[in-house]
């Protein structure tokens, strides 16, 4: 993709947070380049930092963090002046961000509206802050959002409280007023996990839809590799606060180079073999009070070289899209194979690439 | 909504004259010389006398009868000691209205104050005005009532150039009472007001609006605000019902004619007519607290439904 066709570009992000007096260093120098009008996903287990990373974006981190390094650009329009939200201070600053130009919708639907506001309140509260908007013609524009995201007799269901809605319907709701506030980048933050299988689906068609008709740029949280395969352009796997490999989701799925990414997707309940234990990621994440040395999965890897306890690994590039940081993929490297599991997915894709 | 309230109102009906009955019961076992008001001169034969012609010697069960009949129409019997022969009725007129007004001006005065104080508290939480107002506040309800309304009443009185006695018809003459009276139910206020308003700023819907770019100050008046009140609002029809009938030691302190010391004196004196005619205004005002508060609940959030088990979390 082209250079100027990015809308947030990070550089070497670093995020601390002071608890009692220690240091938690939750994002760790992490580079992204976030194009225009694609989905990326961000995966990794909890604790990862995938939250911290993508509330950073918005000045939504908890009192007790910061940003202690790095830069983080944001480009409103096409080659335009970007806007270093790295150094916005205040809060000034960010209500010309938030909502406005990055939205948020979030995990638990359940608990995200305010109980004792009706519906169209609260996404003509978006409206009236982002677009200017005010009485009737902000009601008009607030009934089309609701209609856009798929609620019935949007009248009626105007006047109602979150509690008249079922957990489906409130994250539309919710989808609702983050498209009320008209942003260019929709960050959702594990939008489907609170929901059962069946309402997944549609929120995630909804975004999409969504996503073609305000031509959004989505960062999709989860850590679901599902919702990943069904929505997600490119993605990002994040590990201890870094992102250890970025592609697209092909690349990710079918040639994936990280031994976290080779484990997380042998992880997956779909690649278990009937009759044996399903597969478990050994150990536990890093502690991110300490300094962490070499690569921070060398622990939990069986296959870690001695160089990934010693050196942190660079990115190494595979394809233009496609990068690593694995010292797998340094020239000298032994050849280490990826798990049975992954290289299933691989046959199965080239089974994919013959028929296609 | 109706059938609802009809039997919300049907049960404090119930309850209230439960109470009155079993009041007026236990007081059929006090001494006869609430009765009578010269009762160390009358012979026993008197006393009897006295007692048939007002029918307390009949069995229970009728005298309780014709105490409600009575109390229906209006009639809650004779002081016999406190004002000899004056009708209950009466002097609860003569003593409530002052009550009243005195206790709607704290009431007043204790919501302008304390609201806004839990307000500014919640939103500015361990800066400069939360600091102070906690000060203020522990200052109320640490301090034993006692020693600060003395304290007011010493030097307010200088203050203003009013004497100690009570009169109602200067407006001067009210503003260190209800002062007093306020302060209680003020440090009560401001207290839950932010302890709820810090809870919620917890809540999910909170981090919401500011993703969605609304500001500190809009997110405090204009979400955290109401939510935090919801539970706050159900103790408000009780606290100013209780100023109402009569705050006991501010009364004599300033001698302000009210509800207060009437009780108090009664009791002491064994006028048991009047103290069942008190009690049954003070039951009154009790389960008509209760039930504002849960009214004014279910007004303020719509979670909260009449009758019907729904919705909600």
């Amino acid at each position: 993709m082209e250079q100027n066709d990015r809308i947030l570009s990070v550089q070497d992000l670093h995020v601390k947070f002071d608890l009692r007096g220690r240091v938690l260093h939750a994002i760790r120098g992490v580079d992204l380049e976030l194009y225009r009008g694609e989905v990326l996903a961000i995966v990794g287990e909890s604790g990862s930092g995938k939250s911290v990373f993508t509330k950073s974006f918005m000045g939504l981190l908890d009192a007790n963090g910061s940003i202690t390094g790095g830069t983080m650009d944001y480009y409103p329009t096409p080659g335009g002046e970007p806007v270093r939200l790295s150094c916005l201070k205040g809060e000034k600053d960010w209500l010309r961000i938030r909502g406005r130009e990055i939205a948020m919708v979030m995990q638990d639907p359940m608990t995200s509206l305010n109980p004792l506001k009706t519906i169209g309140e609260q996404i003509m509260e978006a409206v009236c802050l982002h677009q200017g908007l005010k009485g009737a013609a902000a009601r008009e524009k607030a009934l089309e959002y609701l209609r856009d995201v798929g609620i019935r007799d949007p009248e009626q269901r105007f006047r109602q409280y979150p509690h008249e809605f079922s957990g489906g319907m409130r994250q539309r709701v919710v989808i609702a007023i983050a498209l009320a506030c008209s942003p260019r980048i929709l960050i959702c933050d594990e939008p489907t996990t609170a929901l059962d299988v069946t309402i997944q689906a549609q929120i995630l068609q909804l975004l999409k839809q969504m996503r073609q008709k305000y031509h959004l740029t989505i960062v999709m949280i989860t850590h679901d590799l599902g919702v990943v395969a069904n929505i997600a352009d490119r993605v990002a796997v994040m590990y201890a606060g870094d992102i250890v490999e970025i592609g697209t989701a092909d690349e990710i799925y079918y040639d994936p180079r990280h031994p976290y990414t080779w484990a997380l997707l042998s992880s997956m309940p779909q690649m278990g073999v009937k009759g044996q234990d399903l597969f478990n990621i050994l150990g536990t994440p890093p502690n991110l009070f300490a300094e962490i040395r070499g690569d921070a999965f060398a622990p939990r890897n069986p296959q870690a070289l001695k160089i990934d306890f010693v050196k942190r690994p660079p990115y190494f590039s595979v394809t233009p899209t496609h990068k690593a940081k694995t010292w797998l993929l340094d020239p000298r490297a032994p050849q280490v194979e990826p798990p049975a599991a992954v290289k299933l997915l691989r046959k199965e894709a080239s089974v994919h690439d013959r028929t296609r | 909504m109706v059938q609802y309230l009809a039997k919300r109102i049907g049960r404090s009906i119930l309850t209230l004259f439960v109470i009155v009955t079993l009041v007026f019961c236990l007081l059929r076992l006090m001494p006869v010389e609430g009765y009578f008001s010269n009762y160390e001169k009358m012979t026993p034969a008197q006393v009897q006398a006295g007692l048939q012609s007002m029918g307390l010697l009949d069995p229970l069960p009728v005298q309780v009868g014709r105490f409600w009949k009575n109390a229906l129409q209006g009639d809650l019997g004779v002081s016999h000691i406190y004002k000899v022969n004056a009708p209950v009725t009466q002097i609860l007129a003569q003593k409530l209205p002052i009550s009243i007004q005195m206790g709607v001006c704290a009431m007043m005065l204790s919501l302008v104050l304390g609201i806004p104080l839990g307000l500014v508290m919640g939103r500015y939480k361990n800066h400069l005005p939360d600091k102070l107002g906690t000060a203020v506040i522990v200052l109320i309800q640490a301090v034993p009532a006692a020693v600060y309304f003395l304290y007011i009443q010493m030097y307010g009185t200088t203050a203003l150039g009013v004497g100690l006695l009570f009169n109602a018809a200067d407006w001067r003459y009210w503003v260190l009472p209800v002062c007093s009276m306020s302060l209680a139910n003020l440090a009560f206020y401001a207290m839950w007001l932010r302890r709820y308003m810090v809870d919620e700023s917890n809540k999910d819907y909170v981090r919401l609006a500011r993703a969605k770019g609304v500001s500190e100050t809009n997110i405090s008046l204009h979400h955290v605000f109401r939510n935090a009140m919801v539970p706050l609002v159900q103790y408000i029809p009780s606290a100013f019902l209780n100023t109402v009938v009569g705050s006991i030691y501010i009364e004599s302190l300033y001698s302000i004619p009210g509800m207060g010391g009437l009780l108090v004196t009664c009791v002491q004196r064994h006028d048991n007519t009047m103290v069942q005619g008190i009690v049954l205004l003070y039951a009154c005002v009790g389960i008509l607290g209760l039930f504002l508060g849960d009214l004014l609940m279910v007004l303020i959030d719509p979670r909260i439904s009449f009758g019907k088990k729904e919705g909600g979390r």
